[in-house]
């Protein structure tokens, strides 16, 4: 019981990531959660100011807008489950806006 | 600050909001769309199933088989008595007119069905909005994705602009414009789970009545059922509630008895082979979480019931190949339900009936500004069973033509500098704050008090203890809440400070307008009044601002050719009644 895994998530420089560029938090463990389960845990009890693509989030693997890498591997933050410690970047050929967001698929001609 | 110029405004990246800009375009006006997520990934529209609804002439319009004996007055007669005799019925009509010629251009702009029955085709809500897009596209529309509109100027008696937030730089947005059409869809994050995606918090509502509209019907909202709510990666997918109507199974409580049973067995029958599914199996979901026959996770068991295993699998994976839904993978779901672990489901918000006052033309009580979809009133009434995929169709192309005309025949004036500047000001004023955070903390406090107390079962004592958390979240929590961070770029606790204003509004005003109907009807049901009161209430509770908070009046139904019932009646017997009264069509609607 309250078993806790370790997110080990890369920032930005101005955000918590100086130093080698990665932030730890300890997020309590449920069998069933999602990446994006842990990192709503971080930004709501333990660091509000981290940033992920979330304010238009499906969650259900339908907008393709959480891509990130996860543990070197690219994969949506929605559907992929966690099992044990997890380190979390952006996806490296993308520029970044801050954190996890990047500026991938932006659809602008107003 | 960038300054934007356009004939109309479309607010919203959505269905409704597509085909508003098609038509504000065919209008000749110049037309740019607003949306606070990805265009076409984003709300409730490409989240649905979907189902797109018409009467069976239209389908036989379309090239469908559709039901010869089917009429544009049967539709409207179900579709009244669906929705308990609560509905607009011009507007209503309108629906049943105009729907054949709002599918065949969707089919005619690349959408593909995969099926179809009697009074619908099923296609996939992401093709439904991609046609609209790429139409609204071709003829000429500008767009600006992952942008929130966030308040209205009205002056001279029009609108004339509103300022937004760009949330990915920060920088905020000013638009001049002569006609605004909402399409901002509903209030799902006001709930947990979540169905739609994350930033449906009711901005469209909250932005219209703050600018004097009326609002009407905020006390119905329909709750899809059969919504996992646990493991967390599930919770507010609806691939069990479809599922559930096209492979059957039932509801056992936490002492797995199947609870359904003590209803009545044609009630019972009717909403398992139909749309009334969500409001009566929410309801009767509700009523033993109340009784506290939940799960462990605040649900029910979803299991295989009668369907033997292999015609369940059968029919699962002729929708779902593999288990796998788009990007989520079920695999685990169909093992829990073959080995008759059953899954923990309960209602979630999926759709919201109240919204925008609007008339004939989708046109608000302020001049100049426009409802279509979700955001605007529903013309279901008190209960939807007909596509609400249709709704924002048929609204969103009226809104349009006649935002794209008024916009042309009403030019405004500029929006004052001091009122663009007060906007502003209030956008950037979480930015001010000391630091402290915890927003996302009182927002998830938000989502459970409003499942539990203003879900599909209600009562008076309880409405009044959320009103007054409302209240404390109003006056004491959130003007203590800072931010954790002050940077501009995609700043979450920033943009959920600005939500939860909008949240806190429009769930004051649906509590407020549940409290106040002292009847059952539709997705309302109060224990305390457990009776339909046709004499009473065929009424809306319409509300708008004044200087004391909120005026609240009451309208009696507009009325065209189905005369409602007079009398009370007990609320399942209404219930049944409404069911039984159905044409003899066949199909899910
Ligand atoms: C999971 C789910 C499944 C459903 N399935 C079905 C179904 O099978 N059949 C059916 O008939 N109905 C279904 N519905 C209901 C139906 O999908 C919706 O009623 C309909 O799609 C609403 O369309 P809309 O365009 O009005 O709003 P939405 O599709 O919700 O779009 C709202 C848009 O407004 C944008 N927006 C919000 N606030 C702002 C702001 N401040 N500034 C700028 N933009 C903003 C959003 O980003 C979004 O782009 C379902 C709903 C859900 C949640
Ligand atoms: S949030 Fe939409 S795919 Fe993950």
């Amino acid at each position: 019981m309250n078993e806790t895994i370790r997110f080990r998530i890369r920032r930005s420089p101005a955000d918590g990531g100086a130093g080698n560029g990665y932030q730890e938090y300890d997020v309590p463990f449920t069998r069933g959660m999602s990446v994006m389960d842990g990192l709503d845990y971080i930004y709501e009890h333990l660091d509000g100011s981290l940033a992920y693509y979330d304010h238009a989030a499906c969650n259900q693997g339908i907008c393709r807008r959480c891509l990130a890498r996860i543990d070197g591997q690219t994969g949506l933050l929605c559907q992929t489950l966690v099992t044990a410690d997890t380190t979390v970047e952006p996806i490296p050929t993308q520029d970044v806006e801050r954190d996890l967001v990047t500026k991938r698929g932006r659809d602008r001609n107003g | 600050m960038k300054t934007i110029r356009t004939d109309v405004l479309i607010v919203g990246g959505g269905g409704a909001g597509f085909r508003a800009a098609i038509a504000a375009r065919q209008a000749n006006a110049e037309t740019l769309l607003v949306s606070k997520g990805p265009l076409a990934r984003c709300g409730a529209s490409p989240m649905a199933g979907a189902d797109l609804t018409c009467h069976g002439l239209g389908m036989r319009q379309a090239g469908f088989f559709g039901e010869p004996r089917d009429s544009e007055e049967k539709f409207f007669s179900d579709i009244v008595h669906q929705g308990c005799f609560l509905n607009d019925q011009p507007l209503a009509e309108r629906f049943v007119r105009d729907g054949p010629q709002r599918l065949i251009e969707t089919l005619e702009w690349g959408c593909e069905p995969y099926l179809c029955d009697e009074r619908a085709i099923f296609t996939s809500g992401v093709g439904i909005v991609d046609a609209h897009l790429s139409e609204a596209r071709r003829l000429g529309t500008s767009f600006l994705d992952d942008t929130a509109v966030l308040e209205l100027i009205v002056h001279d008696g029009q609108v004339c602009g509103a300022v937004g937030l760009d949330i990915r730089s920060g920088e905020i947005l000013r638009f001049d414009c002569h006609a605004v059409v909402l399409a901002t869809g509903g209030w799902h994050k006001a709930y947990t789970p979540v169905t739609g995606s994350k930033e449906l918090t009711g901005d469209g509502v909250a932005m219209a009545y703050r600018a004097g509209a009326k609002v009407a019907n905020m006390e119905f909202v329909t709750f899809a059922c059969n919504v996992p709510v646990w493991p967390p990666v599930w919770r507010g997918s609806i691939v069990t509630y479809a599922m559930s109507l096209m492979c059957g199974g039932t509801l056992e409580n936490a002492n797995r008895e199947r609870f359904l049973d003590q209803y009545d067995p044609e009630t019972v029958a009717i909403a398992s082979s139909t749309e009334w599914n969500k409001s009566f199996f929410s309801f009767a979901t509700a009523r033993e979480i109340r009784a506290g026959r939940g799960t462990p996770h605040g649900g029910v068991y979803y299991v295989t019931g009668d369907t033997p295993w292999p015609e369940f699998e059968a029919r699962a994976l002729r929708s779902y190949p593999d288990w796998k839904v788009k990007g989520a993978d079920f695999s685990e779901l169909g093992r829990m339900l073959r080995d008759g672990e059953g899954v923990e489901v309960a209602g979630a918000a999926e759709y919201f009936e109240g919204g925008v006052l609007v008339d004939d033309r989708f046109a608000s009580s302020v001049p100049g500004l426009f409802a279509a979809g979700e955001c605007a009133m529903s013309l279901f009434g008190a209960n939807r069973v007909a596509a609400a995929t249709m709704e924002m169709l048929v609204s969103g192309a009226i809104a349009g033509t006649a935002a794209g005309e008024f916009a042309q025949s009403h030019p405004s004036s500029e929006p004052p500098e001091d009122r663009v500047r007060t906007a502003t000001e209030a956008i950037e004023a979480p930015l001010r704050k000391p630091s402290g955070h915890g927003i996302g903390h009182l927002r998830h406090d938000l989502q459970e008090a409003a499942s539990a107390m203003l879900g599909p079962v209600r009562c008076g004592e309880e409405l009044e203890a959320f009103l007054r958390m409302l209240e404390d979240a109003r006056s004491d929590r959130l003007p203590n809440l800072g931010l954790s961070t002050t940077t501009r770029s995609y700043n979450k606790e920033w943009i959920e400070s600005l939500e939860i204003e909008n949240l806190l509004l429009v769930l004051e005003l649906s509590a407020r307008a549940a409290l106040e109907r002292t009847e059952s009807r539709g997705v309302h049901y109060r224990e305390d009044h457990p009776i339909t009161d046709n004499d009473g209430w065929l009424r809306e509770i319409v509300m708008s601002p004044n200087r004391d908070g909120v005026h609240v009046e009451h309208r009696p139904v507009r009325v065209t050719s189905l005369r409602p019932p007079s009398g009370t009646q007990p609320y399942l017997e209404m219930v049944r009644e409404m069911m039984c009264a159905h044409s003899d069509v066949g199909g899910h609607h």
